[in-house]
Parts: C-alpha cells; structure tokens; sequence
C-alpha cells in the first residue's frame, strides 16, 4: 500500500475567442478496490457549472458549457490516494475481448502475432508477460513519431512511439490471443505527463502491465479512467466555435 | 410560445422577401408586356430601373429570361426557387398546405413558358400567391412569428417600388405599412430594426420632392435596416 | 378468401396521374445523390392497394407485438445482465462483433425501459399466403409519412372506393407517434433532429414534425447545459427539450461520446441522456438488435423472454457461423440469398443464381474467410402484387414495412408502406433503388 499525492492540470489556449464550447473530461481518478480517493479538488476557469455523471466503462466524467467568448479553458486536480495493487479490480466487461477502433490488426500487425503465438504459452499472465517481451523487443520508444490518432496498426509499421502506442499495439495483441484486455490512461512516475498502461483479464479479476517500461504496474500507478481503448480515456473532449486556427495544450502532472 | 430559431426566423424573413419579389416582378412583367403592344423596345425601362445592361436581342428575349430563366438572378424563376428554398425548410412552421402553394407556382410558371399566351396562363399565379399568404396567415399562431415573414414582404415591397418608381402616394402608403409593422417587433429580438436607418428613410420618404430624387439613398438606407443576411446552404 | 381479396382488388383506386399529381403538389419526395449531385425524386405511387383481411392483420399484429416486445427485452438484457448470452441461447460473438453494439450505452436504463419506440418490421408474403418476417429496423425505420399522405390524397381523388370499401382509417399514425414520443418524454418539448434538406428522408422528417406538433431542429440549434438539453431561440433565449426524435444515425449523435469527426451530433447530449433528463427515439445502440445476424435468434428471444411460441416467422436462415449451416450453405449457394450483416437500404444482398461458376467459388472462399459477415436465405416464393405499369396491370413483387410504435402499449399500425420493384426481376424494393409505393388497407 501507498499513498500518494496527485496534481494534474492542463491550459487549453486558443488564437481567437471561442464560444458554445462543450467539453467532457475524465480527469477525477476514481474510486476503486486497488485506489482509495483520500480527497480530491477540481477547478475549471472560467468558472463554468459542471455536472458529474459514470459512463459505461466507470469513469468519472465531468461536463460543462460555457457559452460565451473566451480564450483559454484551464483545469486541476489534486488530491490524495491509497494505492493498493494487491488487491483486485473485478468490473469485467465482454467488450474488452473484441478489438476496438485503435487496436483493430493490420496484415503486418497479424502477421506479427502469428509469428510469435507458437511460443506464447502457459497461464494468462504467462502469455501477457510475453507478449509484452515480444513487444519491447519489435518496438521503440521515441516521442514525436505518432500522435494521439495514430492506431496500434499505424504505429506498429513506424516501430517507434509513445507509451499510448504500447498499450494499443499490446491490447491488439492480448485480443488476438483471446485475453481480454483494457486500456489504462493515468498517472505514474514524476515525468509531469499522464501515462497509459494496459490491464488484461485472467479469467478472475484484472492484472496491470506497463508496456513502455516492459514491467508490471505496481503500487505507484495511479488510474484515471479506462476504456477499450484510447477513446474512451481521453483525458478531455471538446467542441467549440469561432474563428481560431490553433489551440495550444499545456499538461503537467505531479505524483508524489 | 413555440420556439423557433434564428436560422428558422431569418428563413421566414427571406420567404417573406422571396415571395414578394417573384410576385412583384410577375405583376411589373404583366404591365411591361402591355406597354410593349406597340412599342416593343420600351423594356430597357425595365432594365434601367435595375442598372442591368441590355443584352437581349428583343422583347421576347427579355420576357423569357426574366420570367422564367433561373439562372437570371432578377427572374420571376429565380426569386420563385429562393422562395421554395426557404420556405421547404419551414414546413412545421408554416404548414404542408402554406408549401403546396410554392409547388403550384413553380408548376403555373413552368407551364406557362410552352404557352402560347403566356400572359394568360400567367393569371392563376395571382390566386395561388393569394392563397399562399391567406395560409400562411391562418396557420403561424404566433403574431411575433407572423411578423417577422410580413416585416419581410413589406420590406421588399417598399424596396422594389422605390426602384420602379412608383408614384410617392403608393410608396408611401407601404412605408407606413412598414412602420406598422416594425412597431410590432419586441425589444431585445433580432428584429430590431437600425434606427439611424429608419430616420434616414422616414426622411426621404417625407416629401414627393426627396422621394424622386433620392432614390439611391433610399434604397441603400432600406438595406441597413436589418442586418439578418440570407441564409444560404 | 384471401386470392379472392386480392383479385377483388386488382383494379386502380382513383388516376394514377391525378393522385401522383397531388402528391408532387405536397411535396411528397425523396431526395437521392446521383453522381454527387442533389436531386429531388417524387416517390411513385400505384394505385392499385395491397389489401390485408381482418383476419390476416390479426395475426400479424399478435405477431409483431410479440416480436418487438422481446426485442425490447433483448436490448434491456444486452446493455444490462446479458442473460441470454450467460445463457447459451447467444454466443458472445454475435453481440460484440456487430456494429450496432454500441459499449458507450452500457448501463443506461431509458425511461420506461423502452429502446425501440418505432420498430419498422418488413414482411413479405409467400404464394401460400404465409407471412414471413424479412427484416427487422430498430434504429432510424423510414417511410410512414408516405403511406400516411397518399390515403390523405387518394380519400380526395377517389371516395366511392372508400365508401364501399370497409377499411380502417390509418390517419392516427402521428397521434400515436405524439403520444409514443409523449411517453419517452422527460419534461420538455417534442423535437424532431434532422440532418438537413439534403437528406433523403427530408420530407418525412418535416411532415412528422407538422403533424406531430413537434419542433423540427438541427444540431446547431441545440446544447446541452446542466445535464439539460435545450433548443436555441431565435431571441437569445432556451426552451427545453423533453424527448428527441432523432433522425441521424447512433455514431453521429454526440461527438463528445462517438465520432468524434461528427459535425451533425450535440455535444454532451448522451451526459443528458444518461441522467435521465431527455428521452430519445430510438434509444442509441439499438443497433445489436436489427443486425441481420441477430435477426437468426429472435425467435429464439421470443421463447427465451416471454416464454411463447413465435406467431411469425423467420425466412429460412443460416448462419455459415455454424458448422452444419456453412455446409448447407456451401452446397446450395446457388439457390441461395446471400446478405451481408453490416450493408442496408438493400446493398449487399446477392443471389446466388445471379453468379457465374467462377463467381460462386470465389464467394464461397469470401465466406469461409468471413462466416460472421453473412448469413443466408432460402428465396422466398412471393406473392407477386399488381401495378399499373403505363395503364398495363403487370405483376411485380413487394414486400411490407409495418410500423410498431411502443409507449404505454406496443401498438401496430393498421396500415404500412408497401414498396414494389419497377423491375420484373428484380427482388430489392428499396425506394433508393427506384421502386415505387402502394397504399396498404387493412380491411375491417
């Protein structure tokens, strides 16, 4: 068990004013069997009503409307956790086991999986570990490379990417060999940017692997939402109006 | 009150403007086909009123094209099909049979360009734009609703005299149709009207002297009344 | 008694012309992209009625009631303890594979529990009289408003043939869509969302909206503010939005949720939904329920949930899914009808006596690649219908849209869009495909 301190906030800014800007975040961690939310602050400026409501993969989601001109759409959270990855998460969805719209398999990415599935054997943790060793060693990780609509497909043919093209290329993979998998979006080490990560099903409750570090999630993970994959973890959804022509995002992220 | 939005309001304003000007520009044709029994080459009147240059052959050539060519942006035609435009998306608005009153037109019209008497045949459009107005007038409920497609037609009206010159008494007479109207309008709604205008206008339209002599402005000023633009798709 | 019926009434009720006349001066059309290119189309209309015996609507009213009412079940069940599935009675595959299923909508409870308030069941008759259900449309089913206008019109062109005539009166149908959409309502006013006028079913859209009373909108005009859906007024001001007939398809909806790329959704508007503060017809994610894939297990649902035998029937399907029906299948194939589950609006569907030999291996191999993206049918023998075909009354073949509407009761209209195909060969009936429609009466 640990308990750890969360600060996580982004700076939407924009060239021009907007106006009639929707937005859905899923940036309050929720509260789970291995996460106890001590307590945690949201601020939204401008200020703007928000409501919360679950959606289906049991994510906090908080929407708002500001309808009138601005420029910049801030938020925070902070607050404390216990974290206990000893314990067990058991919120089990068939979904999980079907590819989704990032992980969906290329010829090239099946082709991958048929070549090491002889050697992907034993339980299911057993073949999750491996699969994740197979993926370190195809995969590299550099920034810049994809970007947050690359799929598991695209960024397998780059071989280079993000800890989000990990977690997709490794879900596609687990899907492929028939173990339900999830994607994580949340935050762990102190690197000031949010971090994605994968749980896969053994039949009984959920187990975390971190693709991009190639180790199992421990006590310092702390989970945000989670979904089938990327789209349904994004941090924050928005549509807006006006004449802007950029929108700048500032993310940063501490956990102590 | 039904609740109606400014995309529905600014199209019953352009139906309103639409309808006026195909059923102004029918009644102007019907007279200027009368006038040229004899003395064929006095349609460049017409043409003058507008500023359009004279590229047709004959009268013939000029009847045809501004009754029934849709791609003459001063056509019957054309102000026809901007009206069916608008009003095909205000059917809950303004009622499947207000509608069916457009299809006839536009049926009427396309007959009556294989007509022998055009002129003729040209008749029944004045009783189905009657009709039109009578359902539409029965049908929106709501008097601040109905205002907005009347505020559309006298607009057009008074704008389409002004250009052709009608005599001051009947101008005048739809100018103050036109204030009757403006005065309905609520405060705080779009259609407020731009005052400075208005005061421009309630000059010009002060005496017979200005009225002839001030065309330009008046019609200018008519325009920045509003400033809802057409909605186009 | 019924070949007599229908011999009875093989003669026009009223002009052809006359009725198509006042049909084109309502505006009765549809529109179709051709070549990139907007066209509004009048949608033919025949004048020769398909009749229905007392007896005959009888028992296909018993029967959809029952249908669509499990399938109602079947939705609560899939988005809720998926029961049929732990159960054996569905594999897992054929739900999560189908692209009507949609995750987002998991948990979410709408009010009543109804998810198909307007189910658009299509049904055929065979030459021995017996219907069979071809297809079910849970999702956005359309064409009511047709049927609805051309008795309007016909009662205008022809009235002695409904003097002698003992037929229901099908005017009701926008009552009974008001006071489904009343009964989905969560406080506020009926809306009707439509893409726009370039939509095919634009007319209809209009014309439910006229007669139901409800306010025609598109997504521009709306917001969700506080968990609260609310129509845009042209003064600066809101009204709020109790229950939303949509007409544009589940994955366009809510960018916020779905596509994110959709510039025809309302953002936020699945938050308002969820919490229970706007009602919308039908419910997203119908979609696993119409699937042509599913539509193998709805009897089966029939029996599962309501513990009744099926009163209508299913035409004759296989599922190369399983073993024995991929070896029937791969041995019939040419007398086959062929669908592909994730194709509509009468693409995808291929027979398999239209195909040379080369073409038939090579769709053989398609399936065995694919099993689930198919199912397929034995060829129905129709019971061909007569039209006028230029003051010829030639035979021509046609199937049936019943409309069930679910709100307080389950309730089927007595009436129905009868499509035909203007071409003698042709099987697809499908108006975007160029056929025609026929007023359908339900006799009393």
């Amino acid at each position: 068990m640990k308990r750890v301190n969360f600060y996580f906030s982004t700076k939407l800014t924009f060239d021009d004013y907007v106006h009639d800007h929707s937005f859905a975040l899923r940036i309050i961690p929720p509260d789970t069997d291995t996460q106890k939310i001590l307590s945690c602050s949201l601020n939204i400026s401008p200020c703007v009503p928000t409501q919360q409501t679950d959606d289906a993969f049991g994510n906090n989601v908080t929407a708002g409307y500001l309808k009138g001109d601005h420029r910049f759409l801030d938020f925070e959270i902070k607050g404390t956790a216990e974290i206990d990855c000893s314990k067990h998460r058991t919120d089990y969805m068939p979904c999980y086991l079907y590819q989704s719209g990032y992980t969906q398999p290329d010829e090239r990415l099946r082709a991958f999986y048929d070549g090491i599935k002889g050697k992907c054997t034993g339980t299911v943790q057993d073949r999750a570990a491996y699969l994740c060793d197979a993926l370190s060693d195809a995969f590299e990780y550099q920034k810049g490379s994809t970007d947050t609509d690359t799929t598991a497909a695209q960024a397998f043919a780059i071989g280079k990417g993000v800890c989000q093209d990990f977690s997709h290329i490794l879900i596609s993979l687990l899907r492929m060999d028939g173990i339900a998998a999830r994607y994580i979006a949340g935050l762990a080490f102190c690197n000031g940017e949010t971090h994605s990560w994968v749980e896969f099903w053994t039949g009984d409750h959920w187990e975390g692997i971190d693709p991009a570090n190639n180790c199992p999630v421990f006590d310092g993970y702390l989970v945000i939402s989670q979904g089938r994959d990327f789209r349904d973890c994004a941090i924050d959804r928005g549509v807006m109006f006006g004449n802007y022509t950029r929108q700048l995002q500032l993310v940063r992220s501490v956990l102590t | 009150m039904s609740t109606i939005s400014k995309e529905h309001s600014d199209r019953l304003y352009w139906l309103g403007r639409y309808t006026e000007r195909f059923f102004t520009t029918l009644k102007a044709l019907d007279k200027m086909f009368d006038r040229m029994l004899g003395q064929s080459h006095i349609y460049t009147e017409y043409l003058d009123h507008f500023g359009i240059v004279n590229t047709y052959s004959d009268s013939r050539e000029f009847i045809r094209s501004f009754l029934y060519d849709e791609f003459n942006p001063n056509s019957a035609a054309y102000c026809l099909e901007r009206a069916y435009d608008n009003g095909i998306v205000l059917r809950e608005e303004i009622s499947t049979s207000a509608l069916s009153f457009l299809q006839m037109a536009k049926d009427t019209l396309r007959r009556a360009e294989n007509s022998p008497n055009p002129r003729l045949s040209l008749l029944p459009l004045e009783d189905i734009v009657y009709g039109f107005w009578g359902s539409i007038n029965e049908h929106i409920y709501d008097d601040e609703i109905r205002n907005i497609i009347y505020i559309g037609k006298t607009i057009e009206r008074l704008d389409l005299y002004i250009r052709m010159r009608y005599p001051y008494e009947i101008s005048r007479k739809e100018y103050i149709r036109l204030l009757k109207n403006l005065r309905r309008v609520p405060k705080d709604t779009p259609y407020r009207y731009n005052t400075k205008a208005l005061s421009a206008i309630e000059e010009i339209m002060g005496s017979e002297e200005d009225y002839l002599s001030r065309t330009d402005d008046a019609v200018s000023s008519l325009g920045q009344l509003f400033e809802t633009s057409e909605v186009f798709v | 008694m019924k070949d007599l019926e229908q011999k009875h009434f093989t003669k026009a009720v009223g002009n052809a012309n006359e009725i198509n006349e006042l049909l084109r001066r309502f505006g009765v059309k549809f529109g179709i992209y051709k070549n990139g290119v907007f066209n509004e189309q009048f949608f033919p209309f025949d004048p020769i009625p398909r009749v229905i015996t007392a007896e005959d609507f009888a028992c296909i009213e018993k029967g959809l009631v029952q249908r669509v009412d499990a399938l109602n079940e079947f939705l609560f069940d899939i988005y809720h303890d998926k029961k049929i599935v732990r159960d054996g009675i569905i594999p897992e595959d054929f739900i999560y594979i189908s692209k009507g299923y949609l995750a987002e909508c998991e948990g979410i409870t709408p009010k009543n529990r109804i998810y198909s308030h307007i189910s658009g069941i299509d049904l055929v008759q065979g030459k021995d009289g017996v219907w069979y259900i071809l297809e079910d449309n849970l999702r956005i089913p359309s064409g009511a408003s047709y049927p609805l206008i051309a008795r309007e019109l016909t009662r205008i062109a022809a009235p002695q043939a409904f003097e002698e005539n003992e037929i229901v009166d099908n005017r009701g149908y926008a009552q009974l869509l008001k006071e489904t959409m009343e009964y989905a309502n969560c406080g506020g006013i009926r809306a009707i969302l439509t893409p726009g006028r370039y939509n095919a079913a634009y007319f209809e859209h209009s014309y439910l909206a006229e007669h139901t009373g409800s306010v025609l909108v598109q997504n521009d005009e709306l917001f969700v503010e506080d968990n609260m859906l609310y129509h845009r007024t042209y003064s600066g001001g809101k009204t709020r939005i109790g229950v939303l007939y949509r007409r544009i398809a589940d994955e366009y909806l809510d960018p916020l949720t779905f596509l994110p790329e959709s510039l025809i959704g309302i953002p936020n508007l699945m938050e308002a939904y969820r919490s229970g503060n706007v009602g919308i017809i039908n419910a997203p994610g119908n979609g696993v329920a119409d699937d042509k894939g599913i539509y193998y297990f709805v009897p089966k649902m029939i029996k599962y949930y309501l513990g009744e035998e099926p009163i209508l029937r299913n035409a004759p399907t296989y599922l190369p899914f399983y073993k024995e029906d991929m070896k029937y299948v791969m041995d019939n194939l040419e007398k086959l009808v062929i669908k592909d589950v994730a194709e509509a609006g009468g693409y995808g569907v291929v027979f398999g006596s239209d195909l040379t030999k080369e073409k038939l291996e090579e769709f053989r191999k398609t399936i065995i690649a694919e099993p689930r993206r198919f199912i397929a049918q034995e060829v129905i023998d129709f019971l061909d219908l007569p039209i006028l075909d230029n003051g010829e009354t030639v035979m021509r073949k046609a199937d049936l849209r019943a409309f069930v509407l679910s709100g307080e009761t389950t309730r089927v209209w007595a009436s129905g869009l009868t499509r035909f195909s203007r071409n003698p060969d042709s099987f697809v009936v499908n108006s975007s495909q160029g056929g025609g429609f026929k007023d359908t009466w339900v006799l009393k």
